[in-house]
This record gives structure tokens, sequence and C-alpha cells, in this order.
């Protein structure tokens, strides 16, 4: 056991440094420069040679192999340096932004979680009636929704019309109820897709005849034999949802005007701000890869089979 | 039935006190003090180092925690003393000598006094290399500073420079504390390290998001002219960035919100059906414009330009896109801006002359109807620019307008990256929108002038792909402007360069470009400095 978690750690280590490598060919590949953008800038209204000494000052131009082994000593030793848009440290901006998105990832997950669920259930229990074509078609509806237009309409509804939540200035609960609604919507759907399917497979097996032969009630044998059984395929699926998450965030918080990471990437995006970047690359690629390995840490738990044999 | 009676009456009088009430809230009554002014932002703010106080968060920022030397009357555009009591300029504008009021201390308690004033204008106007500081674009040819007594300073200049005097008036020329100009550059972005002697200090941030102003009690040092004087009405101002344009109007509309900044000109009559207020801030600058890279073979030819400038009808795209806020420009020049000369004569929409003229210059329409000379076709390009309203939809238009005559102009989206690469290169974009507001015949200069904005994109600006472009009869026109020290004959250089460059056909003005805030009805006082960024000092809350 001790070997494998390790080995998924080592697996984990090169994951990120590719991640790191990658983007960081992939930014440079770019046209323009952090610099450049932030200078060139009108606002500024530099003449050629300040441009060019500022420049020099943030050694832009330097080789970029010495960019990059700067760039990646800086990382080792946890400096994630300044971002050139903001004018503030990323480690300041992480701090602020990644504890909102996780809070805001993971609500919106657990509720995915609990409306699949919801979905799931009712549909194995309304079997052969005209509802469960109703509750089936759901998750096409909710994966089809935009998450841009369901942000925009509870808003308008929930907190114009209504006035039930505020978006200005809301509690540090009240904050949360709309923008958790509007990403959990789009994730419960693969969710309640896969489960619903894996539910009715596993119906049909012949164990669940000999439990239901044995006299089991309905609700125990979808609990006890099958709801176990379907879960493994979710939990996978979910770990590779939860980065799905992180994208789902940028459009989150800029509609709902939330600090986060996918806010901090918009902006940091759309101005080549390297340092941002390459931080959120691996503060993103570091949490995938921490509950992907959460996840195939629990299956031997929900699945004996799974569980590595002594010497293997 | 008497009850009834009654009843009309009493609503008939309530209609009416509510009547007299509305009238006298909006003029008259006795400012209230108290409360915190909720403001809804598009964009965050970036470093707020002074000189980048341009970018419109920034500036709606600085200009409340900083003071500035001078306050320029935003009707009358005039000079007036605020931390300057007096100030002296010699004949050729070389030397400013000016006396700083007395008893003025930065939030930090650390005194505004002359060797303050000394060591910010050094910074603006030489830069901090070791601090990595840019210099500021209004101080032009800056030598040096000189503490003369502990409320005079003294400013040399190694050229003339006749707008330094507006230039100390802008939110780029804020005052910060000495300590704050210890601070590396890179840190600057923080609001809560910037530390001016304005009516409001920065009391806590949220990076990225919100942002609140604390009143300073013992504030007495507003512009000397101003009505209003001591502490600010308001209690505080809470900044809250909002992206969404839906959400900011809802919100405002919903009373969540008091005041928001740009509202889109299809959105202006939904906020004014509801008795909220549109404040239609003039930028007093140069107008929203598209502007030409004559070193580009396409456009090197003044018959061309002067044929697309006669193809753009610019009533269409104010009266299509934007409302009676925006309106047409009858200069490059806004005519609210200092110098402005009414150049309408020089403008206008004739599109058979404009097919004319592209005939003359030898292109002549293809087989697809895109004109053509010795197998080039007339295909120009542009890349939008984001701060400008609706530019994407306006270009989008222009291209229309154009493609009557046989002209095609692909409009383009593009990452920053692409869009400021390109920008440099007058064959990629031989077609740019273009726009700056300050209010001194200087702007012009920082527009034009190859090693200011460089919109032309001359030889021997900051663009090193320019081959051969360069007009040194315009430059010399632009130098006058910043260096002639006698005002009329500083007017008459503006009026020229306005005339010269839509002889050239440079440049197609097509609006004046205000910045929109929408107010909820109870927001009083509410100002805006010479350029369209706002002043929450005089505000009050009639809740």
């Amino acid at each position: 056991m001790l070997k494998f978690v390790l080995a998924r750690i080592g697996q984990a280590v090169l994951v990120l440094w590719a991640a790191f490598t990658l983007s960081f060919v992939l930014l440079q590949a770019m046209p323009g420069d952090a610099v450049l953008i932030k200078f060139l800038n009108p606002e500024y209204g530099l003449s050629p040679e300040q441009i060019a000494e500022i420049r020099a000052d943030y050694a832009v131009d330097g080789s970029l192999f010495a960019q990059y082994a700067a760039s990646l000593g800086n990382l080792l030793t946890g400096d994630f340096g300044y971002s050139v848009q903001a004018g503030v440290p990323v480690s300041a901006q992480l701090a602020v932004n990644l504890p909102a998105t996780l809070t805001l990832a993971s609500l919106g997950f657990a509720t995915a979680v609990i409306l699949a669920a919801l979905l799931a259930f009712l549909s194995s229990f309304s079997a052969g009636s005209r509802l469960r074509d109703l509750i089936q078609s759901i998750p096409a509806l909710f994966i089809s929704i935009p998450v841009f237009w369901l942000g925009i309409m509870l808003i308008q509804i929930f907190s114009f019309r209504l006035k039930l939540v505020p978006v200005i200035h809301p509690g540090p609960w009240e904050s949360l109820i709309l923008p958790v609604l509007t990403l959990a919507v789009p994730i419960s759907a693969p969710l309640a897709q896969i489960l619903i399917r894996n539910l009715d497979e596993i119906e049909t097996r012949s164990f669940v005849s000999v439990a239901r032969a044995k006299g089991a009630s309905r609700g125990r044998v979808l609990f006890r034999h099958v709801a176990r059984n379907a879960v493994l395929p979710v939990l996978t699926i979910a770990g590779v949802l939860f980065g799905e998450l992180l994208a789902g965030a940028v459009v989150t918080e800029t509609v709902f005007g939330l600090s986060g990471i996918g806010s901090l990437t918009e902006r940091a995006v759309s101005h080549q701000d390297l340092a941002v970047l390459q931080a959120v690359v691996i503060v993103s690629a570091a949490i995938f890869v921490a509950i992907n390995l959460i996840v195939d840490l629990a299956y031997p738990f929900l699945d004996p089979r799974l569980k590595p044999r002594a010497g293997a | 039935m008497k009850s009834r009676v009654s009843l009309t009456s009493f609503t008939l009088a309530a209609v009416l006190a509510a009547t007299a009430a509305s009238v006298t809230g909006a003029h008259a009554a006795e400012p209230v003090k108290g409360g915190t002014l909720i403001y809804l932002e598009q964009q965050t703010h970036t470093n707020l180092y002074p000189p980048a106080g341009g970018f419109y968060p920034n500036g709606g920022i600085l200009n409340q925690i900083t003071d500035k030397l001078t306050y320029q009357n935003p009707k009358t555009l005039e000079i007036e003393p605020w931390i300057a009591e007096s100030w002296q300029v010699n004949a050729d504008a070389t030397e400013y000598t000016f006396k700083i009021r007395s008893n003025v201390s930065f939030s930090d308690g650390s005194p505004l006094d002359a060797a303050a004033v000394a060591r910010n204008f050094d910074v603006f106007g030489l830069g901090d290399k070791a601090l990595k500081y840019p210099v500021s674009e209004v101080v032009n040819n800056y030598d040096r500073s000189e503490v003369v007594d502990p409320q005079t300073v003294k400013f040399y200049f190694k050229k003339p420079s006749p707008g330094f005097l507006q230039g100390t008036s802008v939110i780029g020329s804020g005052l910060l504390s000495l300590k704050t100009l210890t601070l590396p550059f890179e840190t600057l972005g923080d609001a809560t390290k910037i530390v001016g002697s304005g009516p409001f200090l920065v009391e806590s941030e949220t990076l990225g998001k919100e942002l609140n102003l604390k009143a300073r009690e013992d504030y007495a040092w507003g512009p000397a002219k101003l009505e209003h004087q001591g502490r600010a009405y308001i209690d505080g101002i809470s900044y809250i960035v909002t992206g969404e344009d839906s959400v900011r109007i809802g919100a405002l509309l919903a009373g969540q919100a008091d005041l928001i900044r740009q509202i889109q000109a299809y959105d202006e009559p939904q906020v004014e059906s509801q008795d909220f207020r549109i404040y239609a801030a003039s930028t007093r600058g140069v107008n929203n414009s598209i502007v030409f890279r004559p070193d580009n073979p396409l456009v090197a030819d003044v018959k061309v330009r002067k044929a697309l400038s006669l193809a753009t009808n610019t009533k269409e795209i104010v009266s299509t896109l934007f409302s009676a806020n925006y309106p047409v420009a009858t200069s490059i020049l806004a005519s609210s801006a200092i110098g402005y000369a009414d150049e309408a004569a020089k403008l206008g929409f004739d599109p058979e002359k404009a097919k004319a003229l592209l005939d003359e210059a030898g292109y002549k329409p293809g087989a697809d109807g895109i004109r053509e000379k010795d197998g080039q076709k007339l295909v120009l390009t542009a890349y939008e620019s984001l701060p400008q309203p609706q530019n994407r939809a306006t270009l989008q238009l222009v291209a229309q307008q154009w493609g009557k005559v046989g002209v095609t102009l692909n409009v383009l989206a593009g990452d920053a990256g692409s869009r400021t690469v390109d920008d440099l290169d007058p064959l990629k974009t031989p077609v740019s929108p273009a726009m700056v507001g300050r209010a001194d015949p200087d702007v012009l200069k920082s527009q034009y002038y190859p090693k200011n904005r460089d919109v032309l994109r001359q030889k021997g600006g900051p663009s090193d792909k320019v081959q051969s472009f360069v007009d040194p009869k315009l430059n010399g026109i632009l130098e006058t402007i910043a260096t002639e020290p006698d005002r009329e004959k500083r007017l008459k250089a503006a009026a020229e360069a306005q005339a010269y460059v839509l002889d050239q056909a440079y440049a197609i003005p097509i609006f004046e470009e205000p910045q929109v805030y929408a107010a909820a009805p109870y927001v009083n006082g509410l100002a805006f400095e010479a350029v369209g960024r706002p002043s929450f000092y005089s505000v009050w809350l009639d809740k």
C-alpha cells in the first residue's frame, strides 16, 4: 500500500512539472508579453526609450532557458513573484482567491452530488411510469443550460425581483447560495446520467434478482446492493469533473462578481501575466492531482476487489 | 362621502408635498452627513501609481485619496489653487514656483510640504530606476526641483513646458506620502499601501473584489474655490467590482447599489425610465476616432484616406449605436476641450465623392466589387479596442459603410498580446481606433507625437516595423503646442494641428466620448473632474 502511494505521489510530481513546463512554453509562444502589454498601454504614454529601459529592468528579453530556470527556481522556493498587471505579489492574490474558489467548488460539487443522487434514486423508484421519462430527461436539460445565462437568471429572479438574497454586500452564506446553485446544475448532469445508467444496469444483474427473491424490500435492494456497485464509476468521473468545476468557476465568479481563481485566471490570461498564470496552473494541477489521488485511494474501500494484494 | 373627499384631498396634498420635496431635494436642500456610497466598478483597479491613473478604475480611486497641487475647474477649465496656494511661472515656462498651503498632512501623519511635493515631481518627471517607477506622461522636459523653504518649491525644466501647470492638476499628479514613494513599483497595486492626503483614505481591500475608503475627519484643504470645505459628507465609499453589465444595472435599480460606472447606450433608457440619473461626463480630449497608419502603402495616399473619411457616416454610427450623450465629432478634439476648433466643414458624408477619389487614386472596382490597384486589393484591418464603448460594433458599422464604396475592413478581436504586437506594425494594422482624454492642448501631442502614443506610427516611435513614414510638419506643430509659453500662440497651434490632421485625413473623428455613470435619485453632489473621473468629496445621500 505504501509503495502504491509513493508511486502515485512520484507520478503527481512529474505531472506538476510537466504542467509547469508546458504552460511556460505555451505562454512564451504567444505574441507579446505582460510587460509589453502593460507599459505599451497608452494609459502610460511612455516613449520607446523608456519602454526599452523597463523591459531591461524586468529582464523579459533574456534567453528563454534563463527565464525558465529562474521561474522554476522561484517556484521551488515558494516564491511566485509579482503580478505585472495588478502590481501585487502573486502569493497575496492566491491567498484571497484560492480559499474562495475552493469553498465555492466544494459546495458546488457537494450540491451537484446531492442533486444527481436525488435524480437517480427518483428515477429508479419511479421505474415504469411516465415520471421516469421526465426525470431522465432532466440531466440533458441541465447540461444544455449555459452557466452564464443561468447565473444571470438566478440573480434577476431571486435577487432583483424577489429580493431574497442581495448580490452586493451579501452575508457570507448568502453570497454562496446562488453561485453554488449555478455551478451545481451543469455538474450534476453527467453525474446523474451515469448514476441512472448504472443503477438500471445493475438492477438487471442476477444477484439483485437473488436479493429480491430472498424477500428484501425495494429500498434495501437499491441502497444495500445496487447503489454500492453503481457508485464506483461515478467516483472516477467525479475526479475529472472537479477540474471542470474550476473552469466553471471562471464564468460563475465573473457573473456574481466573486473573487476567486476563475476571475483571477481570466484577468491574467487577457494580460499574459506570466507569474500569475504559472501559479494558477501549478495550484490547479496540484489540486487536480490530489483529488485523483484521493479517488484512487478510495476505490479499495468501496470495492474490496480493488485492494492491492499483499506482495503484489 | 365626506371621508372620501378628505382622502382625495389628503392624497393630493401628499403628492404635492412629495413633488415639492423632490424639486428642492434636487437643488437647495442642506447636505446630509453620513452614509456609505456603494459604487459598482466594471473592472478591478491595477497599479495605483498615480501616473497610471488614466485607467478609469484607477482614476476613480486615486481621485478620492490623493490631492493635487492645483485644481482644474471642470466648468471653466481654469487652473485654481488647491495644495498650492499660489504660483509663479517665468516668461518662457521653464521655471515654476509653488507656494504650498500649510498644515496639510498625509493620512499617515507625515506633512505635505515643499519637500514632499519636490520628491513627488522628481519621481513623476524623471522616474525612479531602482524602484521601477516610469515617468509621467504629463510632465514634459522636467529637469529638477528645488525646495526654497518648507512651504515653497521650485521646478526647473530643460525646455519650455507650458502644459506643466495643468499637468499638476490631473489625477496622474496625485501627491503621495514619501513613505509610499519608497515602495517598489510592483507592490503599488495594493491600495492599502497608497497613502495620500485626500478627503478619503483606504480602510481595507479584498484584492480584485472590494475596496473600502473612509472619510478623513481632519480633512481641511479642499480646492480653495470649492463651495464645500472641510470633511467629506459621506462616511465612506465601498467600491465593488461587478464586471457583468446587467448585474450592475440590476443591482442599482433594485436598490443594492448607489452609483455604477459604464452604462452602454442601449441600457440608458432602462435606467432613465425609473427616475435614476444618467451622468455622461465629457472626457474633453481627443475624440473617439479611427486613425490611419500611412506607412502602409494602401493608406499612404491622402486621396484614399480622404475617400474613407467621406465614406464614413458618423451620424449613422451615433444614431444606430449610441445616444444623445455621444455628440457627433466636429474636429479631432471634443468641442468642450481647450483649444477646440470647429472643423466640421472638413468632415462629412459623401459616398459619391469618396468613390471618385478612390478612382482618382487608381483603385478601381475588381470583379468581386473590392477595389484594387496593380492587383493589390484595398483590404484593411483593425483591432477592436476593448476600453472604448461598443468599439467592435462601431468598427463593424464602419466596415459596412466602407464596403459600399468597395473597401474591405476586417475587424479583429485578438488577444492582448497579438493586438499589442500587431498594432506596432502598420502593414498588419493600417487602421486603428484611438482616443485619449486630457483637458489641455498637450493632449494632441500625447496622441500624435512619435515619442508619445504615436497613433499614426511614425518612424522614430515605439515601433521598429515602420519603414519610412514621418510627418515633420505635424511634429513641428505638436512641438509648438508642447513648448510655446504664450497661451494665444499655443491655442493657435492647437487649431492648426486639428486642421492639418483633417486635411491630411490622418484621422476620422467619430464622436465625443463620455464616461457614463448612473446614480440612484438620492445621490447628490456628484462631481467629475475635467476628464470624467468621479469626485465623491461633495457627495451626500438623501435617503
